[in-house]
Protein backbone atom coordinates (compact mmCIF):
# COMPACT_ATOMS: atom_id res chain seq x y z
CA UNK A 1 0.00 0.00 0.00
CA UNK A 2 2.56 2.56 0.76
CA UNK A 3 4.81 1.86 -1.87
CA UNK A 4 2.04 1.76 -4.33
CA UNK A 5 0.75 5.34 -2.86
CA UNK A 6 4.41 6.42 -3.06
CA UNK A 7 4.63 5.57 -6.81
CA UNK A 8 1.32 7.49 -7.09
CA UNK A 9 2.98 10.46 -5.51
CA UNK A 10 6.26 9.90 -7.98
CA UNK A 11 4.46 10.16 -10.89
CA UNK A 12 2.38 12.88 -10.17
CA UNK A 13 5.05 14.88 -9.21
CA UNK A 14 6.61 14.30 -12.23
CA UNK A 15 4.52 15.32 -14.63
CA UNK A 16 3.84 18.45 -12.46
CA UNK A 17 3.39 21.98 -13.97
CA UNK A 18 6.75 23.17 -12.92
CA UNK A 19 8.58 20.16 -14.60
CA UNK A 20 6.41 20.18 -18.17
CA UNK A 21 6.67 23.86 -18.46
CA UNK A 22 10.68 23.70 -17.61
CA UNK A 23 10.89 20.70 -20.22
CA UNK A 24 9.12 21.93 -22.93
CA UNK A 25 11.47 25.36 -22.56
CA UNK A 26 14.41 23.37 -23.16
CA UNK A 27 12.88 21.39 -25.55
CA UNK A 28 12.20 24.91 -27.95
CA UNK A 29 15.38 26.33 -26.95
CA UNK A 30 17.71 23.19 -28.17
CA UNK A 31 14.78 22.42 -31.25
CA UNK A 32 15.42 25.97 -32.23
CA UNK A 33 19.35 26.13 -31.83
CA UNK A 34 19.49 22.67 -33.57
CA UNK A 35 17.45 23.61 -36.55
CA UNK A 36 19.10 26.64 -37.29
CA UNK A 37 23.05 24.85 -37.19
CA UNK A 38 21.91 21.84 -38.75
CA UNK A 39 20.02 23.98 -42.16
CA UNK A 40 22.92 25.59 -43.04
CA UNK A 41 20.22 28.39 -44.94
CA UNK A 42 19.85 29.56 -41.24
CA UNK A 43 23.46 30.27 -40.14
CA UNK A 44 22.06 33.93 -41.07
CA UNK A 45 20.83 34.52 -37.67
CA UNK A 46 24.46 34.72 -36.59
CA UNK A 47 25.40 37.72 -38.78
CA UNK A 48 26.48 40.81 -36.67
CA UNK A 49 25.21 43.43 -38.99
CA UNK A 50 24.01 43.49 -42.47
CA UNK A 51 25.66 42.34 -45.30
CA UNK A 52 26.90 44.11 -48.19
CA UNK A 53 25.17 44.17 -51.90
CA UNK A 54 27.98 42.34 -52.79
CA UNK A 55 28.32 39.33 -50.01
CA UNK A 56 24.56 39.30 -49.64
CA UNK A 57 24.03 36.45 -51.89
CA UNK A 58 25.73 33.90 -49.68
CA UNK A 59 26.23 35.65 -46.69
CA UNK A 60 25.22 32.45 -44.99
CA UNK A 61 27.87 30.88 -45.98
CA UNK A 62 30.14 31.92 -43.16
CA UNK A 63 33.17 29.60 -43.81
CA UNK A 64 33.71 31.57 -46.85
CA UNK A 65 35.34 34.24 -45.64
CA UNK A 66 35.36 33.47 -42.13
CA UNK A 67 37.81 31.03 -40.31
CA UNK A 68 36.94 30.57 -36.91
CA UNK A 69 37.09 34.05 -35.22
CA UNK A 70 40.21 34.72 -37.16
CA UNK A 71 40.80 38.45 -39.13
CA UNK A 72 39.48 37.97 -42.35
CA UNK A 73 43.28 37.87 -44.66
CA UNK A 74 43.69 39.69 -48.26
CA UNK A 75 44.08 35.57 -49.49
CA UNK A 76 40.65 34.95 -48.59
CA UNK A 77 39.14 38.68 -50.44
CA UNK A 78 41.64 37.33 -53.23
CA UNK A 79 40.42 33.98 -53.99
CA UNK A 80 37.25 36.38 -55.92
CA UNK A 81 38.24 39.58 -56.72
CA UNK A 82 42.12 38.77 -57.72
CA UNK A 83 41.29 39.50 -61.20
CA UNK A 84 39.74 42.49 -60.71
CA UNK A 85 42.67 43.65 -58.71
CA UNK A 86 45.09 42.83 -61.50
CA UNK A 87 46.15 46.42 -62.42
CA UNK A 88 45.65 47.74 -58.93
CA UNK A 89 47.11 51.11 -58.61
CA UNK A 90 47.37 51.59 -54.89
CA UNK A 91 48.20 47.88 -54.51
CA UNK A 92 51.24 45.70 -53.12
CA UNK A 93 53.83 47.26 -56.07
CA UNK A 94 53.23 50.28 -54.68
CA UNK A 95 53.14 50.36 -51.01
CA UNK A 96 55.70 47.64 -50.75
CA UNK A 97 58.39 50.34 -52.06
CA UNK A 98 59.79 51.54 -48.99
CA UNK A 99 58.83 55.70 -50.32
CA UNK A 100 55.54 55.38 -49.54
CA UNK A 101 56.00 53.44 -46.18
CA UNK A 102 55.15 56.59 -44.26
CA UNK A 103 51.55 56.65 -46.01
CA UNK A 104 50.78 53.84 -44.46
CA UNK A 105 50.70 54.71 -41.38
CA UNK A 106 47.89 57.44 -42.42
CA UNK A 107 45.96 54.33 -44.00
CA UNK A 108 46.69 50.99 -44.10
CA UNK A 109 46.26 50.31 -48.09
CA UNK A 110 47.77 47.18 -47.95
CA UNK A 111 44.80 45.19 -45.81
CA UNK A 112 41.85 45.01 -47.88
CA UNK A 113 39.48 44.78 -44.32
CA UNK A 114 41.10 48.28 -43.50
CA UNK A 115 38.44 50.02 -46.08
CA UNK A 116 36.23 46.92 -46.68
CA UNK A 117 34.54 46.00 -43.65
CA UNK A 118 31.35 43.71 -43.99
CA UNK A 119 28.44 43.49 -41.87
CA UNK A 120 28.84 47.35 -41.04
CA UNK A 121 27.65 50.34 -42.70
CA UNK A 122 29.28 51.03 -45.84
CA UNK A 123 29.16 54.17 -47.95
CA UNK A 124 29.12 52.38 -51.67
CA UNK A 125 31.43 50.26 -53.46
CA UNK A 126 31.94 48.12 -50.15
CA UNK A 127 33.34 50.64 -48.54
CA UNK A 128 32.83 51.75 -44.77
CA UNK A 129 35.37 54.49 -43.85
CA UNK A 130 33.93 57.67 -44.27
CA UNK A 131 34.02 58.84 -48.22
CA UNK A 132 36.19 61.46 -47.86
CA UNK A 133 39.20 58.44 -47.08
CA UNK A 134 41.59 59.97 -49.70
CA UNK A 135 42.38 63.29 -47.93
CA UNK A 136 44.45 61.14 -45.49
CA UNK A 137 46.95 61.34 -48.47
CA UNK A 138 45.90 63.64 -50.92
CA UNK A 139 44.21 66.73 -49.06
CA UNK A 140 46.32 69.23 -50.91
CA UNK A 141 44.67 68.37 -53.85
CA UNK A 142 41.60 70.23 -53.23
CA UNK A 143 43.60 73.31 -50.66
CA UNK A 144 45.63 74.55 -53.41
CA UNK A 145 48.51 72.29 -54.86
CA UNK A 146 45.97 71.71 -57.61
CA UNK A 147 44.23 75.10 -59.62
CA UNK A 148 41.67 72.38 -61.40
CA UNK A 149 41.00 70.75 -58.51
CA UNK A 150 40.33 74.03 -55.98
CA UNK A 151 37.16 73.80 -53.62
CA UNK A 152 36.27 70.38 -54.23
CA UNK A 153 34.61 68.67 -51.40
CA UNK A 154 36.75 65.70 -49.80
CA UNK A 155 33.97 63.23 -49.81
CA UNK A 156 33.77 63.54 -54.07
CA UNK A 157 36.41 62.34 -55.04
CA UNK A 158 34.76 58.63 -55.90
CA UNK A 159 31.13 59.16 -54.67
CA UNK A 160 30.72 61.07 -58.04
CA UNK A 161 31.76 58.73 -60.25
CA UNK A 162 35.91 60.68 -61.03
CA UNK A 163 38.17 58.31 -59.25
CA UNK A 164 38.57 54.58 -59.21
CA UNK A 165 40.91 53.60 -56.00
CA UNK A 166 42.19 50.33 -57.78
CA UNK A 167 41.71 51.07 -60.90
CA UNK A 168 43.14 54.59 -62.73
CA UNK A 169 43.09 53.19 -66.20
CA UNK A 170 39.74 54.75 -67.77
CA UNK A 171 39.80 57.43 -65.97
CA UNK A 172 43.15 59.03 -65.41
CA UNK A 173 44.07 62.09 -67.07
CA UNK A 174 45.96 60.67 -69.44
CA UNK A 175 43.05 58.31 -70.71
CA UNK A 176 40.69 61.68 -70.65
CA UNK A 177 43.06 63.79 -72.78
CA UNK A 178 43.75 61.15 -75.36
CA UNK A 179 40.02 59.78 -75.91
CA UNK A 180 38.20 63.27 -76.21
CA UNK A 181 36.34 64.28 -78.75
CA UNK A 182 35.56 61.07 -80.44
CA UNK A 183 32.16 60.46 -82.33
CA UNK A 184 29.33 58.67 -80.40
CA UNK A 185 30.34 55.85 -82.58
CA UNK A 186 33.92 54.90 -83.29
CA UNK A 187 34.35 54.20 -86.81
CA UNK A 188 35.95 50.41 -85.66
CA UNK A 189 33.74 48.68 -83.47
CA UNK A 190 35.59 46.19 -81.63
CA UNK A 191 33.67 42.97 -79.46
CA UNK A 192 34.80 40.01 -80.42
CA UNK A 193 33.14 37.35 -82.52
CA UNK A 194 33.23 34.09 -81.86
CA UNK A 195 33.79 31.17 -83.82
CA UNK A 196 32.97 27.41 -83.23
CA UNK A 197 34.56 25.42 -85.44
CA UNK A 198 32.68 21.77 -86.41
CA UNK A 199 35.32 19.21 -85.79
CA UNK A 200 32.27 16.45 -87.86
CA UNK A 201 30.47 16.95 -90.80
CA UNK A 202 27.39 15.49 -89.13
CA UNK A 203 26.73 14.42 -85.56
CA UNK A 204 27.78 10.64 -84.14
CA UNK A 205 24.75 8.13 -83.56
CA UNK A 206 23.50 9.01 -79.91
CA UNK A 207 25.47 6.88 -77.66
CA UNK A 208 22.89 6.59 -74.61
CA UNK A 209 19.06 6.09 -75.00
CA UNK A 210 17.82 3.36 -72.35
CA UNK A 211 19.32 5.70 -69.35
CA UNK A 212 17.16 8.37 -70.16
CA UNK A 213 14.30 6.10 -70.53
CA UNK A 214 14.77 4.99 -66.89
CA UNK A 215 16.40 1.57 -68.13
CA UNK A 216 19.29 2.28 -65.36
CA UNK A 217 23.18 2.27 -66.87
CA UNK B 1 16.32 13.47 -10.96
CA UNK B 2 12.89 13.47 -12.58
CA UNK B 3 13.92 16.87 -13.72
CA UNK B 4 16.97 15.56 -14.97
CA UNK B 5 15.11 12.90 -16.86
CA UNK B 6 13.07 15.45 -18.16
CA UNK B 7 15.70 17.73 -19.42
CA UNK B 8 17.05 14.61 -21.11
CA UNK B 9 14.31 13.83 -22.54
CA UNK B 10 13.18 17.00 -24.51
CA UNK B 11 16.74 17.53 -25.57
CA UNK B 12 16.59 14.05 -27.39
CA UNK B 13 13.44 14.56 -28.46
CA UNK B 14 13.90 18.32 -30.10
CA UNK B 15 17.46 16.92 -31.42
CA UNK B 16 15.68 14.18 -33.58
CA UNK B 17 13.03 16.59 -34.58
CA UNK B 18 15.25 18.89 -35.83
CA UNK B 19 17.88 16.17 -37.09
CA UNK B 20 14.38 14.39 -39.01
CA UNK B 21 13.34 17.97 -40.42
CA UNK B 22 16.79 18.92 -41.89
CA UNK B 23 17.61 14.78 -43.52
CA UNK B 24 13.48 15.27 -44.63
CA UNK B 25 14.66 18.85 -46.43
CA UNK B 26 17.80 17.52 -47.83
CA UNK B 27 16.77 14.05 -49.38
CA UNK B 28 17.57 14.15 -53.08
CA UNK B 29 14.66 14.63 -55.72
CA UNK B 30 12.96 11.47 -56.95
CA UNK B 31 14.89 10.46 -60.34
CA UNK B 32 12.33 11.11 -62.75
CA UNK B 33 13.27 9.52 -66.61
CA UNK B 34 11.53 10.70 -70.08
CA UNK B 35 9.51 9.86 -72.23
CA UNK B 36 10.51 8.04 -75.88
CA UNK B 37 9.53 11.18 -77.57
CA UNK B 38 10.95 13.76 -75.42
CA UNK B 39 13.98 12.24 -75.89
CA UNK B 40 13.79 12.13 -79.64
CA UNK B 41 13.11 15.86 -79.72
CA UNK B 42 15.90 16.24 -77.32
CA UNK B 43 17.95 14.18 -80.24
CA UNK B 44 16.95 16.04 -82.80
CA UNK B 45 17.75 19.80 -80.63
CA UNK B 46 21.20 17.72 -80.39
CA UNK B 47 22.18 16.70 -83.70
CA UNK B 48 23.02 20.00 -85.89
CA UNK B 49 24.19 21.58 -82.39
CA UNK B 50 27.72 22.33 -81.95
CA UNK B 51 28.07 20.04 -79.64
CA UNK B 52 27.12 17.07 -81.61
CA UNK B 53 29.76 18.16 -84.22
CA UNK B 54 32.86 18.87 -82.01
CA UNK B 55 31.80 14.75 -80.73
CA UNK B 56 30.01 15.86 -77.84
CA UNK B 57 27.83 12.48 -77.23
CA UNK B 58 25.16 11.97 -74.55
CA UNK B 59 27.64 10.30 -72.79
CA UNK B 60 30.47 13.05 -72.50
CA UNK B 61 28.34 14.87 -69.90
CA UNK B 62 25.71 12.29 -68.92
CA UNK B 63 28.22 9.28 -68.02
CA UNK B 64 30.69 9.31 -64.95
CA UNK B 65 33.80 9.58 -67.04
CA UNK B 66 35.35 7.17 -64.22
CA UNK B 67 32.96 5.18 -62.98
CA UNK B 68 30.78 5.28 -65.69
CA UNK B 69 27.49 5.52 -63.77
CA UNK B 70 24.87 7.35 -65.98
CA UNK B 71 24.26 10.82 -64.71
CA UNK B 72 20.65 12.20 -65.60
CA UNK B 73 21.22 15.95 -64.01
CA UNK B 74 24.54 16.71 -65.05
CA UNK B 75 26.25 19.83 -62.78
CA UNK B 76 28.27 23.20 -63.69
CA UNK B 77 31.18 20.74 -63.19
CA UNK B 78 30.04 18.32 -66.36
CA UNK B 79 30.12 21.96 -68.41
CA UNK B 80 33.63 23.26 -67.06
CA UNK B 81 35.73 20.32 -68.15
CA UNK B 82 35.38 21.78 -71.79
CA UNK B 83 33.98 25.12 -71.00
CA UNK B 84 36.46 26.02 -68.63
CA UNK B 85 36.87 30.19 -68.49
CA UNK B 86 33.41 30.72 -69.03
CA UNK B 87 32.22 28.25 -65.61
CA UNK B 88 35.09 29.82 -63.59
CA UNK B 89 33.51 33.25 -64.06
CA UNK B 90 29.72 31.99 -63.62
CA UNK B 91 30.98 30.81 -60.29
CA UNK B 92 32.47 34.59 -59.62
CA UNK B 93 29.70 36.33 -60.19
CA UNK B 94 26.37 36.47 -58.45
CA UNK B 95 24.74 34.06 -60.46
CA UNK B 96 27.26 31.56 -59.43
CA UNK B 97 28.63 32.49 -56.20
CA UNK B 98 26.36 30.49 -54.37
CA UNK B 99 27.20 27.48 -55.87
CA UNK B 100 31.20 28.03 -55.64
CA UNK B 101 30.71 28.16 -51.84
CA UNK B 102 28.60 25.16 -51.87
CA UNK B 103 25.05 26.35 -51.06
CA UNK B 104 22.08 25.38 -52.67
CA UNK B 105 21.53 27.64 -56.35
CA UNK B 106 21.00 31.24 -56.55
CA UNK B 107 17.04 31.82 -57.21
CA UNK B 108 15.52 34.93 -58.17
CA UNK B 109 13.86 35.35 -54.90
CA UNK B 110 16.84 36.58 -53.40
CA UNK B 111 17.41 39.26 -55.67
CA UNK B 112 17.25 42.95 -54.24
CA UNK B 113 16.04 44.27 -57.61
CA UNK B 114 12.90 43.47 -59.38
CA UNK B 115 12.21 39.84 -61.08
CA UNK B 116 9.39 38.10 -62.36
CA UNK B 117 7.55 36.34 -59.68
CA UNK B 118 6.56 33.50 -61.98
CA UNK B 119 10.17 32.91 -61.91
CA UNK B 120 10.91 33.13 -58.24
CA UNK B 121 11.66 29.52 -58.17
CA UNK B 122 14.39 28.93 -61.42
CA UNK B 123 17.49 27.97 -60.14
CA UNK B 124 20.74 29.72 -61.40
CA UNK B 125 22.82 26.99 -63.58
CA UNK B 126 24.33 26.32 -66.90
CA UNK B 127 21.20 25.05 -67.97
CA UNK B 128 18.68 28.01 -66.32
CA UNK B 129 19.91 30.22 -69.20
CA UNK B 130 20.93 27.92 -71.88
CA UNK B 131 19.20 25.21 -73.65
CA UNK B 132 22.09 22.34 -73.14
CA UNK B 133 21.06 20.39 -76.18
CA UNK B 134 20.38 23.02 -78.97
CA UNK B 135 23.20 24.95 -77.22
CA UNK B 136 22.56 28.01 -79.32
CA UNK B 137 23.17 31.06 -77.85
CA UNK B 138 20.05 33.34 -79.20
CA UNK B 139 18.07 32.45 -76.47
CA UNK B 140 20.84 32.61 -73.62
CA UNK B 141 21.54 36.41 -75.08
CA UNK B 142 18.33 37.96 -74.20
CA UNK B 143 15.70 35.55 -73.79
CA UNK B 144 16.50 33.91 -70.85
CA UNK B 145 17.56 37.23 -68.80
CA UNK B 146 14.13 38.44 -69.35
CA UNK B 147 12.74 35.07 -67.66
CA UNK B 148 13.73 36.37 -64.40
CA UNK B 149 14.95 39.61 -64.36
CA UNK B 150 11.83 42.55 -64.27
CA UNK B 151 13.54 46.08 -63.86
CA UNK B 152 13.57 48.70 -65.84
CA UNK B 153 16.26 48.96 -67.63
CA UNK B 154 15.98 45.08 -68.01
CA UNK B 155 12.70 45.73 -69.65
CA UNK B 156 13.44 48.76 -71.72
CA UNK B 157 15.96 46.71 -73.66
CA UNK B 158 13.23 45.61 -76.34
CA UNK B 159 12.64 49.36 -77.38
CA UNK B 160 16.51 50.10 -77.63
CA UNK B 161 18.42 51.06 -80.58
CA UNK B 162 20.71 48.01 -79.46
CA UNK B 163 17.72 45.64 -79.32
CA UNK B 164 17.25 46.77 -83.35
CA UNK B 165 20.50 45.37 -84.08
CA UNK B 166 19.51 42.29 -82.18
CA UNK B 167 16.51 41.75 -83.64
CA UNK B 168 17.64 42.62 -87.42
CA UNK B 169 20.01 39.67 -87.41
CA UNK B 170 17.09 37.49 -87.03
CA UNK B 171 17.18 33.96 -85.05
CA UNK B 172 20.74 32.60 -85.86
CA UNK B 173 22.37 29.79 -83.64
CA UNK B 174 24.98 32.60 -82.44
CA UNK B 175 24.40 36.38 -82.26
CA UNK B 176 27.52 37.89 -84.24
CA UNK B 177 28.97 41.20 -82.76
CA UNK B 178 26.71 43.57 -84.86
CA UNK B 179 23.85 42.81 -82.25
CA UNK B 180 24.02 43.95 -79.22
CA UNK B 181 22.07 41.94 -76.36
CA UNK B 182 22.08 41.38 -72.55
CA UNK B 183 25.69 39.43 -72.59
CA UNK B 184 27.61 41.78 -75.20
CA UNK B 185 27.50 44.54 -71.96
CA UNK B 186 27.18 42.43 -69.19
CA UNK B 187 28.55 38.62 -70.13
CA UNK B 188 31.59 40.07 -72.23
CA UNK B 189 33.70 38.56 -74.92
CA UNK B 190 37.18 38.41 -73.94
CA UNK B 191 40.24 37.22 -74.67
CA UNK B 192 41.15 34.27 -72.46
CA UNK B 193 44.18 33.18 -70.71
CA UNK B 194 46.34 32.35 -74.10
CA UNK B 195 45.16 35.11 -75.80
CA UNK B 196 44.14 33.45 -78.43
CA UNK B 197 40.74 32.14 -78.13
CA UNK B 198 37.83 34.36 -77.28
CA UNK B 199 35.63 33.17 -74.22
CA UNK B 200 32.65 34.63 -72.50
CA UNK B 201 33.74 36.33 -69.45
CA UNK B 202 30.07 34.68 -67.31
CA UNK B 203 30.77 36.90 -64.23
CA UNK B 204 27.83 39.16 -64.21
CA UNK B 205 28.98 41.58 -62.33
CA UNK B 206 32.98 42.26 -63.60
CA UNK B 207 32.45 45.38 -65.16
CA UNK B 208 29.32 46.56 -63.53
CA UNK B 209 30.93 48.90 -60.90
CA UNK B 210 31.94 51.56 -60.61
CA UNK B 211 30.64 52.90 -63.72
CA UNK B 212 33.42 54.20 -64.98
CA UNK B 213 34.66 50.12 -65.36
CA UNK B 214 31.57 49.55 -67.97
CA UNK B 215 31.86 53.05 -69.80
CA UNK B 216 35.83 51.85 -70.29
CA UNK B 217 35.52 48.24 -70.79
CA UNK B 218 32.27 47.98 -72.70
CA UNK B 219 30.43 50.90 -74.04
CA UNK B 220 34.08 52.34 -75.54
CA UNK B 221 34.52 49.03 -77.73
CA UNK B 222 31.45 50.75 -80.17
CA UNK B 223 30.96 54.19 -78.42
CA UNK B 224 33.75 57.37 -78.23
CA UNK B 225 34.58 58.36 -74.50
CA UNK B 226 32.70 61.39 -73.84
CA UNK B 227 29.08 59.70 -75.17
CA UNK B 228 30.17 56.56 -73.38
CA UNK B 229 30.73 58.22 -69.76
CA UNK B 230 27.91 60.83 -70.46
CA UNK B 231 25.49 58.15 -71.02
CA UNK B 232 26.89 55.58 -68.35
CA UNK B 233 26.36 58.58 -65.33
CA UNK B 234 22.92 59.17 -66.20
CA UNK B 235 20.93 57.34 -64.20
CA UNK B 236 17.64 58.25 -66.41
CA UNK B 237 18.89 57.11 -69.72
CA UNK B 238 20.60 53.73 -67.50
CA UNK B 239 16.92 53.08 -66.32
CA UNK B 240 15.46 53.76 -69.60
CA UNK B 241 17.80 51.04 -71.46
CA UNK B 242 19.94 54.06 -73.31
CA UNK B 243 16.87 55.40 -75.17
CA UNK B 244 18.44 58.69 -76.80
CA UNK B 245 21.66 60.21 -77.10
CA UNK B 246 23.12 61.40 -73.50
CA UNK B 247 22.12 64.58 -72.23
CA UNK B 248 24.38 65.25 -69.48
CA UNK B 249 27.87 66.79 -69.95
CA UNK B 250 30.31 65.15 -67.02
CA UNK B 251 32.73 68.17 -66.18
CA UNK B 252 35.44 66.26 -65.85
CA UNK B 253 36.15 66.33 -69.83
CA UNK B 254 35.62 70.82 -69.65
CA UNK B 255 38.54 70.57 -67.16
CA UNK B 256 40.38 68.08 -69.31
CA UNK B 257 39.94 70.59 -72.25
CA UNK B 258 41.43 73.01 -70.15
CA UNK B 259 44.41 71.51 -69.55
CA UNK B 260 44.17 71.06 -73.22
CA UNK B 261 44.08 74.07 -74.13
CA UNK B 262 47.26 75.26 -71.95
CA UNK B 263 49.22 72.29 -73.14
CA UNK B 264 49.06 72.97 -76.34
CA UNK B 265 48.59 76.58 -76.14
CA UNK B 266 45.11 76.59 -78.01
Amino acid sequence: MASRSGKGRGLKSFINIKTIIGGAVVFLLVWLVATMTMATEQKAIFLPGVTSEGHLGFEASCASCHEGFKKVSNETCNRCHEAELEQDIHGDKKFRDIRWAEKLEKLDALTCTACHGEHVKMYGRGVHLQPDLCMACHEGIITGEMTSHEGFTADGCWTAGCHNYHDHRSISTGFLYDNLDQPPMLPVQTVPEIVVEAQLETAPSPDLKSEFLGGGT
Amino acid sequence: MKKLLAIAFSITLSLALSLGLSLTASLPAQADSITEAELNEITAQWKPSAHALADVNCSSCHQDSETKAFVEKPNYESCQSCHEGETDTFLLGKHGIRLREGQTPLTPTKARIAMKPEAHSKQMNCNACHNVHSVDTYQASVDSCLTCHNDEHSLNYKNSKHSQSFLAEGNIERPSNASVTCSTCHLQREADKSGKNTFVNHNNTYNLKPRDRMASEVCMNCHGMEYAFNSIFDNELVNSNFSRPPEIHLKSFDMVRVLQEKREGK
